[in-house]
């Protein structure tokens, strides 16, 4: 599977312009062969929507859905958007359409809300980690700070995913002497996808600024046992193309297969024990 | 204090002033530039960010500002290849002076800082140019500042860099020597400097303010690692003495969504 990264800058609540950005930038993968193109957390609107979020986010059946609903017919998309379902109720969302309809609605479910973030002011939190089939694969998503809970990177290993696509506005800070240290919480966390859970893994991040606040880019690709491979720019605008291999899994596997030494039954006794303690 | 990687903070405030200013809708800024450190350095980063065509500088001196300070500022722009203009406030300044005379050296410091603002604001619109505004993170935190004054701009690209990281980027931007060198001064009389006033090191004050700040250490945990309690405790007094020159003014809430309060937008929203 062929799978374009986009790296970009939404405008902050302008749904029109990011809309006219994103087509373009589907277009563009469409015609460079691709079979997936994966926008960053929150794509069509930018990240800190504060009281922007009741006029932009999406509802199933309008016409941005719609419209992302058209455009996915020959390829498909992975964007993030709010998504408000029920009335009233707003999920942080990574949205995989195919062949014409959603094919996968997950809702972020570790809401950051400490510091700079306020996730929790606006949206609810999700509650499963689910797979879902593409094509060869068994493919799982994860929304920015999901990522850095290696449990749910563990829980999609459980389920045998082989792709896993986390989308991301990360912002830098932590600056020192090497640089940002907001970088290698990413890094690190696509190492543990891809060496040790055997999972073909894709990180996508956004650049630009929002007021003060920067969004770091530093997208890339570590393919199962093999750490990352590809990396695009920090702070940059930039696409760039993978071609993402299944039998990569079946490979790390073969030289180590941590899939197969899980004990489900050990963990789920020490994990009702220590619940009820 | 911790270094940092300044080509990492050259890399990411030039995009943030060119990334700024275009979503701003201008293709220009303009930076009253003293002579001293911090104007200094935005003004370099302004133009690597827009181009030395798209950046303008304005020297604004007092009767009482030294000459070296003028002197300092033109040699920088010529350097740069930067247009630069002066605009003498003292006919501004003493005008308003002979009306309302004072011996008041904080009055006339004020005055100065809010004349330079009105002049350089002016000048925005003359040139269509945005103020980018040179405060650094050690005076906004204690306040050392004009509210209204040297305050005032569009936005502040060293605003989250303590003076002495300053000074480590001014070295990695390669800013004059002479510059660098001479110790940081309001400029407002004789002799005036920055450290002298605030009665501490830049060095000192920015050790304390980083471990309060940064670490979120404990008075006594900062003065465990040097520092004088009281010193320790002086700081605590200038950040909190000064937070209403960081925030907005208050709204008084009577309905349902106040500005400011409950209705939340960013600066950037639709930008």
């Amino acid at each position: 599977m062929k799978i374009r990264a986009v790296q970009f800058s939404p405008r902050l609540g302008d749904l029109q312009a990011n809309r006219d950005e994103h087509e373009i930038r589907i277009q563009r993968a469409r015609e460079a062969g691709c079979d997936l193109v994966v926008f960053p957390e929150l794509s069509l609107t930018g990240y800190q929507l504060q009281d922007i979020v009741f006029d932009v986010c999406l509802h199933h059946g309008d016409e941005t859905f719609s419209w992302l609903e058209k455009l996915s017919r020959d390829i498909d998309i992975l964007v993030g958007a709010p998504l408000e379902e029920p009335a009233g109720i707003i999920h942080n969302c990574a949205l995989y359409f195919s062949a014409g309809k959603l094919r996968h609605c997950h809702r972020k479910v570790q809401l950051p809300n400490f510091g700079m973030f306020e996730e929790r002011m606006l949206y609810a939190a999700g509650e499963e980690f689910r797979t879902f089939p593409v094509k060869e694969f068994t493919v799982g998503l994860l929304i920015c700070r999901e990522i850095l809970f290696p449990v749910n990177a563990w829980l999609y290993h459980l389920q045998y995913a082989d792709l896993v696509i986390g989308i991301s506005n990360s912002p830098f800070r932590g600056l020192g002497r090497e640089g940002f240290s907001s970088f290698a919480l990413w890094e690190n966390m696509g190492y543990v996808h891809s060496v040790f859970y055997h999972q073909n893994y894709l990180f996508v991040n956004r650049t630009g600024f929002e007021d003060g606040i920067g969004f770091g880019g530093g997208s890339f690709f570590a393919p199962a046992g093999k750490g990352i491979q590809e990396r695009a720019p920090y702070l940059d605008e930039a696409e760039f193309d993978v071609d993402v291999d299944a039998e990569a899994v079946r490979r790390a596997r073969l030289s180590g297969n941590y899939r197969r030494d899980e004990r489900l039954h050990v963990i789920r006794r020490e994990l009702e024990r220590i619940c009820h303690d | 204090m911790i270094e940092l990687d300044y080509t990492q903070v050259e890399a990411v405030l030039v995009r943030f002033i060119r990334d700024f200013v275009h979503k701003n809708g201008f293709e220009n800024a303009i930076l009253g530039v003293s002579g001293g450190l911090d104007s200094a350095v935005a003004l370099s980063l302004t133009s690597r960010a827009l181009g030395p065509q798209h950046t303008r500088a304005l020297f604004m001196p007092y009767r009482l500002s030294s000459p070296h300070s003028l002197a300092h500022a033109q040699a920088l722009c010529e350097k740069l290849q930067i247009e630069g203009k002066t605009v003498e406030i003292t006919p501004m300044v003493d005008a308003y002076l002979k009306a309302h005379p004072t011996d008041n050296s904080v009055q006339v410091g004020n005055l100065c800082a809010r004349t330079r603002m009105t002049v350089l604001f002016d000048h925005s619109e003359r040139y269509r140019a945005l103020v980018i505004g040179t405060s650094n993170k050690s005076e906004i935190l204690i306040g050392y500042s004009t509210i209204f004054g040297d305050s005032a701009a569009a936005c502040l690209p060293l605003g989250d860099l303590y003076k002495t990281q300053v000074f480590g980027l001014a070295a990695h931007l390669d800013i004059p020597a002479q510059i660098r060198d001479k110790p940081p001064s309001a400029d407002l009389w004789d002799q005036q400097t920055d450290e002298g006033e605030i009665g501490l090191t830049y060095r000192e004050l920015d050790q304390i303010l980083y471990h309060r700040v940064e670490e979120r250490l404990r008075v006594d945990e900062v003065a465990a690692r040097g520092h004088v309690r009281e010193t320790v405790l002086r700081v605590e007094e200038m950040i909190t003495r000064s937070q209403f020159k960081r925030v907005m003014p208050p709204v008084a809430k009577l309905q349902n969504r106040a500005v400011g309060i409950d209705f939340r937008y960013l600066r950037d929203w639709k930008r």
